[in-house]
């Protein structure tokens, strides 16, 4: 029996281990936390990625046992109470969701490379996401999305509570790096609220 | 449940590791786990019982940390991959190194992998181990009673990568002169692209090859010299006309044995394309 | 939410059709909320788990499942004669000998993993464990796996059929023989295309529950088809349809794996019946996902084409013959779209191909994406190139001197109506600068890289009648008081965004923003009927039915303005948001003020539109093979531009051209993205899936060895939409989804024949064959010198 801390989405877990558990089977298992997908027995298909102390890693080849002190982060941890990651606003924006079961384990991975480096290379974008599967999309919009976010990123991100007298569509423009016309445009809503 | 119930252990010191190693039964050494969760993962499908103790490395500091020891290069067993491939200290021929992880299986895979999983698991091939053998690498062991140990990588390929000690970290010695180029087949397109790889280094002198290394992994655990072709270059001029005819003076054993058409095909692409490589980098170096 | 426009100008553009709007089911995936039956999990739920069959073909003496039940945890084991006996088919309308599967087999086993029962358990361990408990005494019969060897005479008869055809479909059309006498040129082709698999990252799901006081069944299942499934439940359990309910909730992916009802389903339910009500989950895990689904049918594909001396097609003859693994599935459908695709592509009028679709002792062959087009598609396309080539045509001028045109009636009685073929060719051919690449010695053939461009083109039918005599789409639009609307569509979207294009047009259809309506989609319970997803048909039939449903639901309103304010009907719509009168576009009041009138006191009229569309086609006459089996039909022109390497055989993709005739784009964003995974799925199927079997097992079931296309590799490429705008399809909208994927291995192949003039008549095409041609090449040459 193993006691273990485990530190997922910066929440802390207490867990009893047998010792032979795989982090993805605690994380989906016993913890609820099914944002993580499995669809392989042989670490090839990339849907379990996380992040562990900020690098892509497969949770179903990760001992759990292992991992006191070391910094968990899931899919669920991504977006920031509703406001959603500028990588997660991305993949939304550039059509890059279909059916969805790769996606988690791809925005980990993206996530990771545009934390290293916002501004990858074609190649770099192409090197981090082999190991994620997706069977829908054909990954160009998937591409798009990355240097998207990672334009984004590269401005800095601003968060909600941080900036109380801007709307929240404004705020979405403002962090996608767009004019609230543009905004307005991809998004096909007229809001007359937000033009107040 | 994935696995099958295991004992797990988690040292902190190499000391720690060794004394556990030396003590229990049925015992598998844990590095990045790529290798060693899914076969673990198989038995269990397969219904085979399975190793009851796993000596996890994951939390044990002296194994981690590329340095340089004045004009040598360190690389701890469990250096991850990816880390290996950023690091600024490869330069000069150390150089080859990024080249070779670079297409190292899968990207959180070479997040996970540490480079003394990819020289020692004798299951699996080893994408390293015929660089190791063209660097001159000098592998470093502590032995089940603290003893130290020193194996060149040659050596220890040719014993097929057996060794009843841990493997904690390997040595390569700066030399700016030596030329090196790798070649692995990428694996792109249909499963039955073969697993090889293939790694020359050579030194120029008075415009002649010169104590060439032609090392050869066949898909297998470990990799070899091919001393046909290394004699064959040695003293025969560096240019395109030499390639050419080096192709005939292969160790066919080496490369035909258990290979089909399209492997012993694409060795000879892979030798005659990296020692291109060196000539013109040499060429365009002189320009 | 209450809405209040302020604004009285009706000139701001909200209709959402044409645009690309965002996912309406998006948030939830990209935050890992959206649930999957593969996450769902009740309190007291069973594991369970199939009862294989080892042998490929063998008759069942005896299952003793005594030991296996008394094994502490396991709650149910259920076999054949817990069971009804009733076989089930997916093309029983029109093929009821076709119909050849029990869920649970009683006799005989056809293939390794043939199921033959199920256990449910408190985990997978006990289950497994239970599993090893079954005693099965089988008399093992020879087997044949080769599809030419399971046609001769003589070779071990797997059903109740003749040299084991389980489906011959013959089309003749006017006289090919005297065509062929007549022509300038004929020459004659041989293709195989291989088995692949549909691959869809969440596998085979269901959880399966009886409810014990009322004698329902609920199934969750990962399914592209909850109507189809449902039916096949109701039959196989004796049952009416309304106490069966099947729910799908979010699909990772099925490309036609998904579109029947699987042993697994039936087994679950059952096996829930016998456990007292408790609910029983049964998941394969991916090894089972590639040996024991469904996969592609490999084809031997053989074509004979005459022409004339200005290369236009006289007679086209051939034979296909189909492995269709041990039972029939979607069988008939895929021989269908295998033989009389080429009708909508060329015109045509003599005409001889037979089809057979073989049993073999192997895995099933379904209804993968495209359906046999995929498989006909390699073959014709590349066929053309090499009549082109022989007569010195160029393929591009070649194909536009045969192809279909608008508004024309095939030697098969399919109706094309708009039809922009031509128009898509000539967009792909400007985009890739056609003429500047191909055939021109100059353009990159130098060193060892060399390259070329070939050309593919498809067409694509928007669903058929092929599965029951009618093919209706069923919609409801509700719409709640405070003015959000509910669009109910038994349509199943499986990623493809169908839920999103579908409230679009209802959101259209009603006049008002996309942001009100939430869609529910393939609940059997709840939602209308409709086929499902698969045949391109959804944004066609099920978007026609939304269509119509947002339109009553804004007609039921303006009856109550009508008659509030004493105007006619016929001069009031609802659009941007807003009541107008037409006649001059002024605003007579908001939306919500409209329907604030309906739920009033003085009319409390509830708002519930409905609509159903069945498209105007006609079945096809097996005995002919005439039918017009569309509403519609969509067309495309791929290019590919390829780079090969002569020292290695790697091909590498620069670049891909797709011009697509889709009526109207609904979501222009999200037809790109279904052209582009369907270009990948096709070079996917080009270069590096190949399922392979021995002895009938398959020998490469996990991603390490049927290899996927990745990140890697992916060329660049460029979607061109074609809009024809089609009469009848909802705001012009034709479907798509499996059209790319059709031409897409044999424009590769004719772009590696332009580049390095080798021709690959086998799929896949590896760097392995590219090296052995350009060498047998080689030596050919030599010899001639």
């Amino acid at each position: 029996m193993h006691k273990v801390n485990l530190t997922i989405n910066n929440k802390n877990f207490p867990i009893n281990l047998n010792g032979n558990e795989t982090l993805m089977e605690v994380l989906r298992n016993q913890l609820g936390l099914t944002g993580t997908k499995t669809a392989c027995e042989e670490s090839e298909c990339g849907t379990c990625t996380v992040q562990i102390n900020g690098k892509a890693v497969l949770a179903c080849i990760t001992m759990a046992c292992d991992l006191e002190g070391d910094n968990i982060l899931t899919i669920e941890g991504v977006a920031d109470e509703d406001q959603l990651h500028p990588v997660q606003q991305a993949y939304l924006d550039y059509g890059a969701v279909q059916c969805g079961f790769c996606i988690p384990g791809m925005i980990m991975s993206t996530k990771a490379l545009l934390e290293k480096n916002p501004a990858p290379s074609q190649e770099e974008i192409e090197y981090a996401l082999d190991g994620n599967i997706c069977r829908c999309a054909g990954y160009p919009k998937i591409f798009d999305a990355v240097k998207k976010a990672g334009q984004v990123m590269q401005k800095g991100w601003q968060k909600v509570n941080e900036t109380e007298n801007i709307s929240r569509e404004k705020l979405s423009s403002i962090n996608q790096g767009l004019t609230y016309e543009e905004y307005v445009k991809i998004s096909a809503v007229a809001n007359p609220e937000a033009q107040k | 449940m994935l696995l099958n119930p295991v004992v797990f252990h988690s040292p902190r010191t190499i000391k720690e590791a060794v004394q556990l190693y030396g003590s229990l039964e049925d015992v598998k050494i844990l590095a990045g786990g790529t290798f060693l969760l899914n076969s673990l993962k198989l038995l269990k499908r397969k219904g085979t019982k399975t190793t009851a103790n796993i000596i996890s490395l994951r939390k044990i500091n002296e194994l981690k940390g590329i340095r340089m020891d004045g004009n040598r290069l360190v690389i701890p067993a469990m250096t991850i991959i990816n880390d290996l491939f950023e690091s600024p200290f490869l330069t000069d021929n150390f150089a080859i190194l990024h080249t070779v992880c670079r297409n190292i299986s899968t990207n959180p895979i070479r997040n996970m992998a540490t480079v003394g999983g990819n020289l020692t698991c004798r299951y699996t091939w080893t994408e390293m181990g015929a660089v190791m053998i063209a660097l001159n690498a000098q592998m470093h062991f502590t032995g089940k009673d603290g003893e130290k140990a020193v194996v060149s990588s040659e050596e220890f390929f040719k014993n097929a990568a057996k060794s009843d000690k841990l493997f904690t970290h390997v040595t390569i010695e700066r030399d700016p002169l030596a030329r090196l180029a790798y070649r692995r087949v990428k694996k792109t397109m249909h499963v039955d692209v073969p697993l090889l790889a293939v790694c020359v280094k050579v030194y120029i002198k008075d415009g002649k090859f010169n104590n060439s290394c032609v090392s050869v992994n066949n898909g297998t655990s470990f990799a070899q010299r091919d001393n046909q072709l290394e004699n064959f270059l040695n003293n025969s001029l560096y240019t395109t006309e030499t390639v050419d005819l080096a192709l005939n003076h292969l160790d066919v054993n080496i490369y035909d044995k258990r290979s089909d058409e399209y492997k012993s095909h694409m060795f000879r692409v892979s030798i005659k394309n990296a020692l291109l490589e060196i000539i013109k980098s040499e060429q365009s170096a002189h320009a | 939410m209450s809405i209040s426009i302020n604004s009285s100008d009706t000139k701001i553009n909200i209709d959402p059709v044409g645009k690309s709007v965002p996912r309406i089911d998006g948030r939830g995936i990209v935050t890992g909320q959206t649930k999957y039956v593969f996450d769902v999990s009740f309190p007291n739920m069973l594991v369970g788990k199939m009862i294989r069959s080892e042998h490929p073909h063998a008759r069942i003496l005896s299952i003793d499942t005594s030991k296996a039940e008394k094994l502490p945890g396991v709650r149910a084991v259920i076999t054949a004669k817990d069971t009804h006996n009733i076989k089930y088919g997916s093309n029983e309308y029109f093929f009821p000998h076709t119909v050849d599967q029990m869920a649970i087999e009683s006799e005989k086993v056809r293939y390794i993993g043939d199921e033959i029962g199920a256990v449910a358990a408190i985990d997978e361990e006990t289950a497994l464990e239970a599993l090893k408990l079954i005693d099965v005494k089988y008399e093992v019969l020879p087997s044949v796996t080769d599809v030419l060897e399971a046609m001769k005479p003589g070779a071990p008869q797997i059903h109740e059929a003749m040299n084991n055809i389980g489906v011959i479909l013959p089309v003749n059309f006017g006289n090919p023989e005297r065509a062929f006498k007549e022509s300038f040129h004929v020459r004659e082709d041989k293709f195989y295309a291989s088995a692949a698999a549909m691959a869809a990252l969440e596998p085979h799901v269901c959880i399966g529950q009886w409810e014990t006081f009322t004698n329902k069944i609920t199934l969750w299942s990962s399914s592209q088809a909850p109507f189809k499934c449902r039916e096949s439940l109701a039959k196989t359990m004796k049952m009416d349809l309304n106490d069966v309910r099947v729910i799908k909730l979010a699909v990772g992916g099925g490309f036609g794996g998904k579109l029947e009802m699987l042993p697994m389903d039936f087994a679950a339910c059952l096996l829930s019946k016998k456990a007292g009500g408790l609910p029983v989950k049964i998941c394969y895990n991916r090894e089972e996902e590639f040996s024991f689904s469904r996969r592609k049918h490999g084809m031997h594909y053989t074509i004979k084409s005459g022409v004339t001396k200005d290369g236009v097609l006289t007679a086209i003859t051939g034979e296909v013959i189909a492995d269709g693994g041990a039972y029939c599935s979607y069988g008939p459908t895929v021989m269908a779209a295998a033989i009389m695709r080429i009708f909508m592509v060329y015109k045509i009028q003599h005409f001889r191909i037979s089809g057979y679709r073989i049993y073999t002792n192997t895995p099933i062959s379904g209804a993968m994406r495209g359906f046999g087009g995929v498989q006909s598609g390699f073959a014709i396309e590349s066929h053309m190139d090499l009549l082109a080539k022989d007569l010195g045509l160029d393929p591009i001028e070649f194909r536009l001197r045969n192809i279909t045109t608008p508004n024309m009636i095939t030697v098969n009685k399919m109706h094309l109506t708009t039809n922009g073929l031509k128009e898509c060719i000539e967009k792909a051919s400007e985009a890739a600068e056609w003429k500047k690449k191909r055939s021109n010695p100059k353009y990159f053939k130098q060193g060892v890289w060399k390259r070329g461009v070939g050309i593919g083109i498809a067409a694509d039918v928007m669903g058929s009648k092929m599965y029951k005599s009618h093919e209706s789409a069923g919609a409801i639009v509700k719409i709640e008081e405070d003015g959000s609307v509910y669009l109910f569509t038994g349509a199943a979207d499986t990623g493809q965004g169908s839920n999103t294009a579908l409230s679009q047009i209802a959101a259209q259809a009603l006049g008002v923003k996309y942001e009100r309506i939430k869609c529910k989609s393939g609940d059997t319970e709840i939602t209308p009927f409709d086929t499902g997803s698969f045949a391109s048909r959804v944004t066609f039939i099920s978007g026609n039915a939304a269509l119509r449903a947002g339109k009553d639901a804004k007609m039921q309103i303006l009856e109550v303005v009508a008659e509030e304010h004493k105007i006619n009907i016929s001069e009031l719509d609802i659009v941007a948001e807003k009541v107008i009168l037409t006649k001059d576009n002024t605003t007579l009041m908001t939306f919500d003020a409209a329907l604030n009138l309906c739920y009033s006191f003085n009319y409390g009229k509830q708002i519930i539109g409905r609509g159903s569309y069945n498209p105007k086609t006609t079945p096809i006459d097996f005995r002919t093979g005439e039918g017009n089996v569309s509403g519609s039909y969509g067309f495309e022109a791929q290019i590919a531009e390829v780079e090969v390497n002569v020292e290695t055989g790697e091909v590498k993709i620069l670049k891909m051209w797709d011009a697509h005739d889709i009526g109207k784009a609904i979501n222009p964003q999200s037809v790109e993205a279904q052209i582009e995974g369907s270009l990948a799925m096709g070079i996917g199927y080009t270069f590096y899936e190949d399922l392979q079997f021995r002895n009938g097992r398959v020998v490469n079931p996990n991603f390490a060895n049927y290899r996927l296309p990745r990140s890697i590799g992916i060329p660049e490429m460029e979607s061109i939409m074609v809009e024809t705008n089609d009469p009848e399809g909802p705001f012009g909208a034709k479907g798509m989804g499996e059209a790319s994927l059709l031409p897409t291995s044999a424009a590769i192949a004719n772009a590696i024949e332009d580049a390095i003039g080798i021709r690959i008549k086998e799929l896949p095409i590896t760097a392995k064959k590219i090296i052995k041609a350009i060498k047998e090449k080689e030596i050919s040459e030599e010899k001639r010198v």
